[in-house]
């Protein structure tokens, strides 16, 4: 079977504490809450579904708590999930839930087939290695075996994310942020993923920088076809870099269709303040 | 009779003085040989056992000698080294505890040995059938350099995920051009485990493959033993263009016996000139006195 999707997301839900019956109830977008009042259980996500398709950038938007990095955190298994299920087309054929993989699996799918940047690029780059020591783990989880090998790839990478080629072999460390984050994406892309999750890629960087990573990530969707899915709760930036946006609040979805549509004519109350707020 | 008493009654072999044969109770020895047996069953794995009070300081051998007092018996002949040379003072101390507390022969010629005691080398003359070599191990966990959590290193292990210690040569090669790990050179063990082979130099690293003989590590401070049985693949980590290599000694020649391509240490004599002598004492001597090449 070959999937028109790369990434199917079914009913994926996060809950941090043991839970109770009123939870749903107590929780979500009309009770403006993400926290049970009765038994204090946090429901980071909840139902949250969506098909990537080859080639494509979905957006997540959302206010600080939404559960947009909960659901990223939850795909790229740094998280256990509580509910759903996901699948991907390059992990037995997109026929195994991929959140039953085992511990090997799991490092192969983290390593080779799904990339995520995190917000903070410290916990995405070890910052005391150097930077291409950071895309040689990557390369060496795969069984690159080569020094010369490796470092023509990083080198590589580092010339496609704009970090000069002399700052290969000093450590993060000692890098603007904005540099940071795009060494992290070059470790990100050092094994062609299939699935790029990123994760409030430009928060916190000047301006004039986060054009230069907005303007990066355009260029790998162009000439590579990676699919994507961009967390942001910059408008900005989902009108820049997604085809189709998801809109979550409390923990679930309250709004999703194509981008401009969803800015243009916001039929949710939360979509409408954030559109508002934007002008 | 409980079952501690009933050992004690047994015990027909006894030590020298107040304590049992070989200092250790044979509680005690039974649990470290039942780690040990665990540990040739998995070969590079690391065994965990209850580490006793020695009678010297942790860091100084107290892995490898309660290795050794747990698998010696009667007939057993010691050697004991420390860097090489039986004339340590590390190795002398420890041979006086076996002799003292157990009375079995000991012999600086590792030929004659049953069981060497070893710190920091492997004899130049390789291990036969029947022999077991006992390193003291200060730091079994080779992944330690690059992760300080135990309970990640475990994990590591358990999945057989390396690819950090290999970032960790690269590293290496980056700001050195070459790897420049000197001892304790970690390698894979039987295609499943890291390893420590213990801080041993690189000259020593490819006597672990295929070796005739037993090796046992035993770590008393981190309380942890492991072993590479007999006939067991043990490769060194390294890359297709950053080959794992030996030390070399090109012209070098033992003053004492002229040996040549065995592992040296350079000493500097009374007029400030350098010399060379063999590493392996044991070797050396019988070198001397003949008998060997």
């Amino acid at each position: 079977m070959n999937s028109p999707w790369v990434l199917r997301v079914d009913g994926l839900g996060k809950r941090y504490g043991r839970g109770c019956g009123l939870c749903s109830k107590n929780t979500g977008p009309l009770a403006g809450a993400n926290s049970c009042a009765n038994c204090g259980s946090i429901l980071a996500c909840t139902n949250v579904s969506f098909d990537l398709l080859p080639g494509e950038t979905l957006g997540i938007v959302g206010e600080s708590g939404s559960g947009k990095s909960t659901v990223l955190r939850c795909l790229f298994l740094d998280e256990e999930p509580t509910w759903g299920s996901a699948y991907l087309s390059g992990f037995h054929r997109g026929e195994r839930d991929i959140f039953t993989a085992s511990p090997p699996e799991r490092r192969e799918l983290r390593a080779a087939t799904m990339g995520l940047a995190y917000q903070n690029p410290g916990a995405g780059l070890n910052l005391h290695i150097t930077a291409g020591g950071n895309i040689a783990e990557r390369l060496l989880n795969v069984r690159v075996r080569s020094v010369a090998e490796i470092r023509d790839r990083a080198g590589y990478l580092l010339r496609r994310t704009e970090v000069p080629h002399d700052r290969m072999d000093d450590i993060p460390a000692h890098f603007s942020g904005g540099m940071q984050q795009r060494v992290q994406l070059a470790k990100v892309m050092a094994n062609n993923p299939s699935v790029l999750l990123l994760d409030e890629l430009t928060t916190g960087l000047d301006v004039s920088v986060q054009a230069g990573v907005l303007d990066l990530v355009r260029e790998l969707q162009e000439q590579l076809h990676i699919a994507m899915v961009v967390v942001s709760h910059d408008l900005g930036v989902i009108r820049l870099l997604a085809g189709r946006t998801m809109v979550m609040k409390d923990g679930q979805v309250v709004e999703s269709g194509l981008t401009d549509q969803v800015l243009e004519d916001p039929h949710h109350p939360y979509t409408q303040l954030l559109v508002a707020s934007m002008t | 009779m409980s079952s501690v008493a009933t050992l004690v009654a047994q015990n027909v072999t006894p030590g020298r003085g107040a304590y049992n044969f070989g200092f250790l109770d044979e509680t005690t020895k039974r649990e470290v040989r039942r780690a040990l047996l665990k540990a040739v069953a998995l070969p590079g794995h690391q065994i965990p056992f209850g580490s006793r009070e020695m009678p010297v300081a942790r860091g100084w051998g107290t892995g490898g000698i309660q290795v050794t007092l747990s698998i010696l018996g009667p007939d057993d002949t010691v050697k004991v080294i420390d860097q090489g040379a039986d004339e340590g003072v590390n190795a002398w101390n420890i041979r006086r505890l076996v002799t003292d507390t157990s009375g079995v022969p000991t012999t600086t010629d590792s030929r004659e040995a049953t069981i060497i005691q070893t710190r920091h080398r492997i004899p130049e003359t390789p291990l036969r059938d029947g022999q077991v070599l006992v390193f003291q191990v200060p730091m079994p966990e080779p992944l330690r350099m690059v992760e300080p959590s135990e309970r990640k290193t475990r994990a590591m292990h358990a999945q057989a995920d390396y690819s950090r210690a290999w970032v960790y040569l690269y590293e290496d090669v980056v700001r050195r051009g070459e790897i420049s790990h000197a001892t304790g050179y970690p390698v894979m063990v039987a295609g499943r485990y890291l390893l420590s082979p213990s801080p041993i130099p690189r000259w020593d690293v490819p006597k672990l493959n295929m070796a005739d003989g037993l090796y046992l590590f035993g770590a008393g401070r981190e309380k942890r033993v492991y072993a590479i049985p007999p006939h067991t693949e043990v490769v060194p980590i390294d890359f297709e263009d950053y080959p794992f290599y030996v030390e070399s000694f090109p012209d070098r020649k033992c003053q004492k016996c002229g040996a040549e391509a065995v592992y040296m240490n350079e000493v500097v004599l009374d007029d400030g000139r350098h010399a060379f002598t063999c590493s392996d004492s044991g070797y050396c001597d019988s070198r001397l006195t003949g008998g060997v090449e």
